[in-house]
């Protein structure tokens, strides 16, 4: 079907055949594999944006990507980065099954007994895809019991973040693989990588060079010691409070991510008769934890904390992943300003050297416009500050950044990544969550993100406390009343100067050696 | 937006006319006509030219007799074929797209009693080759299309799939033959709907709807926006013709179907 990809792609028409094309070719009949060749298996956070797109092709199958995705939820909650497919020969991809051992070393976590899945976990977007999904048809939803299946299973993993993945014991969930905030060899994890101690290049192979180049791939010894870190966790029973978590980081991707998909969680709860509350006091705690632990104010950006790192911690590298809190309802203005100067300053260059924002500073020393998660642009990132832009009330930036994704998607032949100065198509093509986050920006040019209107709603049936900056953002969709979110954020002001917890403890608790939670 | 049409048997009225009026009012946008055997379509000719006259949009015809191309016996084979090629002929006459025929209806199943046919696979894929291909000229001279229903394996043990029929369309060569897809029969044949349309999709020429149980679309269970969704990816833009039976109220059941598509995704 290429005539189908080399139809005129630069029209709408072209650009939502071209996408429903890939998206139809990559279904596997319970979910969608990213890759026909990379990817041969079902991946946690491309699932929910698959899912995303699914929406406006088929609700049903959009509901079956999430459905069969937690179906192989593991009994502590976690929800798998892979869910492989048994029909799959071993080495079509690695790690395989036989490396990470779930339903053996994982049995005492509640790893599932029949499926075969990685250890490790991606970052919750699964509550927001859940509830985009179930807006797009209510009826069928409803019919389903679609949101009803799932909401128990997504307050678990959602619980599973808050309870065993708060390493730092601030109020964060922490990842514990560079795989797991997504961004695979971010330059951000190379100084906590370098403190682990790569395993031997005779011990295992990759498969991922055999389908991609290896200069757009990461590096043997990156590989190395995601592998050592891997099994180790593998040889702790996946158990978080025995493994030895060599590298303990607090994303801002990651953290955003569980706000936004919190906020959803919220939602869910009121439309299947649960209770909305507790969410979104979670939500709220996790805002003001990502502020106080992940803002730089200084360089106007969110940074990742290395729980093993002295000092604060906050590693000095300008990720995007610092960026994607602008889809975070309720930041103070000043935070919501300085994210905007950083988007389009020298850093990242929107709408002026760069049409998609790239993944890595453009002035970094680590930057290479063509490796993966040093400096490409991704698009299921440019999809959330397409819509972190217009929760923040920046439509008109927003409406640039929709028409460079939706031409470089389709220009692309929906590619992984592209470089982001010249747009190049990089990594594997017919990528799914490409086409699939394609498909939902010509579906919806009005958001229906789970912002202001629908939160508000929630939020409105709180006490009413006064409206202050904090919530300029919001104010800016002038058809929804703002919400309200409790001090301190509310206080407004930046805040950059750390505030005292009583609940989190002088010393670092990896730092010093003290078994997490 | 994909055109939809009902077959004329399940509108209400007394003439072609009045089936318009209330195709019309339900939001179709073609009537798919019924062609029984004996020349019967080619004897209604006076009524068709004044419908025709009269403003009836009639693209399609779909062939309603009980023997067919692909018969056990050569004398009804023979007939088939000519009531087909005069069918076609007529359709052509209307100003119409094409005419649809499966391979046999109803003749056996390979998956009931006695489970193997009477003559071998080589034999009938000759039998089938050439019948598409005296068929398929005849709808090139007349400048139509004939479209080659796959059937479920209880009603044709010889054309199921979308995959069969595209390899018979290759080997006889000829663009006027095409294949006339059933959502009804490739639910139960298709691994995966959607993506045989996408497959297949050079080679589709028409699309006739019902659901999962036969009756009108929105009565069962297919995943109608994943297939009509994959129609749109081809550029499709035949009709798609309701050839289904009706459950509650028929006059209800046939006015809710083109809402039910276009909210579906058609």
């Amino acid at each position: 079907m290429t005539e189908l990809l080399q139809a005129p792609a630069t029209t709408r028409d072209g650009a939502w055949r071209g996408a429903a094309e890939v998206l139809i070719g990559n279904w596997t009949g319970t979910s969608t594999v990213p890759s026909r060749s990379l990817y041969p298996h079902q991946w946690s956070w491309d699932s929910a944006f698959l899912a995303i797109g699914w929406r406006h092709l088929s609700p049903r199958r959009a509901q079956r990507e999430l459905e069969s995705l937690l179906g192989a939820q593991w009994g502590d909650g976690r929800v798998p980065h892979i869910v492989f497919n048994p029909s799959v020969p071993l080495g079509a991809y690695f790690p395989s099954p036989d490396f990470w051992r779930s339903s053996a070393a994982g049995a005492g976590r509640g790893a599932p007994a029949t499926v075969e899945t990685s250890g490790i976990v991606q970052p919750p977007v699964h509550a927001l895809a859940a509830l985009l999904v179930h807006e797009a048809d209510p009826e069928i939803s409803r019919r389903r019991g679609f949101l009803t299946r799932l909401y128990p299973r997504l307050a678990r993993w959602h619980d599973y973040l808050a309870r065993r993945r708060d390493l730092g014991r601030g109020g964060l969930a922490a990842v514990v693989h560079p795989w797991e905030p997504g961004m695979d060899n971010s330059p951000c994890w190379d100084g906590p990588l370098a403190r682990i101690e790569p395993a031997e290049p005779g011990t295992f192979r990759r498969a991922d060079l055999d389908h991609g180049a290896a200069t757009d791939r990461p590096t043997d010894l990156d590989y190395g010691r995601y592998v050592r870190l891997a099994a180790e966790y593998r040889d702790a029973g996946y158990d978080d409070a025995a493994a030895p978590h060599g590298f303990a980081v607090e994303d801002p991707n990651f953290n955003a991510l569980f706000i936004a998909s919190e906020y959803a969680l919220a939602e869910i709860a009121a439309e299947v008769g649960a209770a909305p509350a507790g969410h979104l006091a979670r939500a709220e705690r996790l805002t003001r934890a990502l502020l106080d632990r992940l803002w730089d104010a200084e360089a106007g950006v969110f940074r990742c904390r290395d729980l093993h790192a002295g000092g604060d911690g906050l590693i000095p590298e300008t990720s995007v992943a610092g960026l994607v809190p602008l889809i975070v309802p309720g930041l103070p203005g000043p935070v919501v300003d300085a994210l905007l100067r950083t988007l389009t300053g020298p850093h990242f260059a929107l709408g002026d050297r760069t049409g998609l924002a790239p993944s890595y500073d453009l002035r970094g020393h680590a930057f290479d416009p063509s490796r993966y998660w040093r400096g490409p642009a991704w698009f299921n990132i440019n999809w959330l500050i397409e819509r972190g832009l217009r929760l923040q009330g920046v439509p008109e930036r927003a409406d640039a950044l929709r028409s460079a994704f939706l031409r470089s998607a389709a220009g692309s032949g929906y590619a992984e990544y592209v470089d982001p100065l010249t747009g190049e198509p990089r990594g594997a093509r017919r990528f799914g969550w490409t086409a699939a986050l394609t498909l939902d920006l010509l579906g919806s040019v009005s958001p229906t993100f789970a912002g202001p209107r629908r939160l508000a709603r929630h939020l409105a049936a709180r006490p009413h406390r006064p409206s202050t900056s904090s919530t300029r953002a919001i104010r800016a969709h002038a058809d929804a009343p703002s919400p309200k979110l409790s001090a301190p954020l509310e206080q407004g002001g930046t805040p950059s100067t750390p505030r005292p917890d009583p609940q989190r403890s002088e010393r670092h608790p990896l730092a010093a050696g003290e078994e997490p939670r | 937006m994909l055109k939809t049409a009902a077959q004329e048997q399940l509108l209400p009225g007394n003439s072609l006319q009045e089936k318009w009026e209330f195709a019309q009012s339900a939001g179709y946008d073609a009537i798919e006509l019924r062609a029984k055997g004996d020349f019967h379509f080619r004897d209604r000719l006076p009524e068709l030219r004044q419908a025709l006259a009269d403003g009836v949009v009639m693209p399609t015809v779909c062939v309603e007799m009980l023997h067919f191309f692909g018969a056990f016996d050569a004398e009804l084979r023979r007939d088939a074929i000519e009531q087909l090629k005069s069918q076609l002929s007529v359709i052509a006459e209307l100003g119409g797209r094409g005419a649809q025929t499966p391979a046999s209806y109803g003749m056996f199943s390979r998956r009931l009693p006695p489970f193997e046919p009477p003559r071998g696979e080589a034999e009938e894929r000759e039998i089938l080759l050439s019948g598409l291909a005296e068929m398929g000229e005849h709808a090139l001279r007349e400048g139509v299309t004939l479209y080659l229903e796959p059937l479920n394996r209880y009603e044709d043990h010889m054309v199921n799939r979308l995959a069969q029929a595209a390899e018979l369309i290759k080997e006889v060569g000829l663009d006027s033959v095409r294949i006339g897809i059933d959502s009804y029969h490739m639910n139960i044949e298709e691994a995966d709907p959607a993506a045989a349309i996408i497959e297949y999709a050079p080679y589709i020429g028409h699309a006739q709807v019902s659901d999962s149980n036969r009756f009108q679309p929105g009565a069962g269970h297919l995943d109608w926006p994943a297939w009509l969704g994959a129609l749109h990816t081809i550029g499709y833009d035949g009709y798609l013709a309701a050839e289904c039976r009706l459950t509650g109220d028929p006059a209800t059941a046939v006015r809710s179907v083109p809402g039910f598509l276009r909210r579906s995704g058609a």
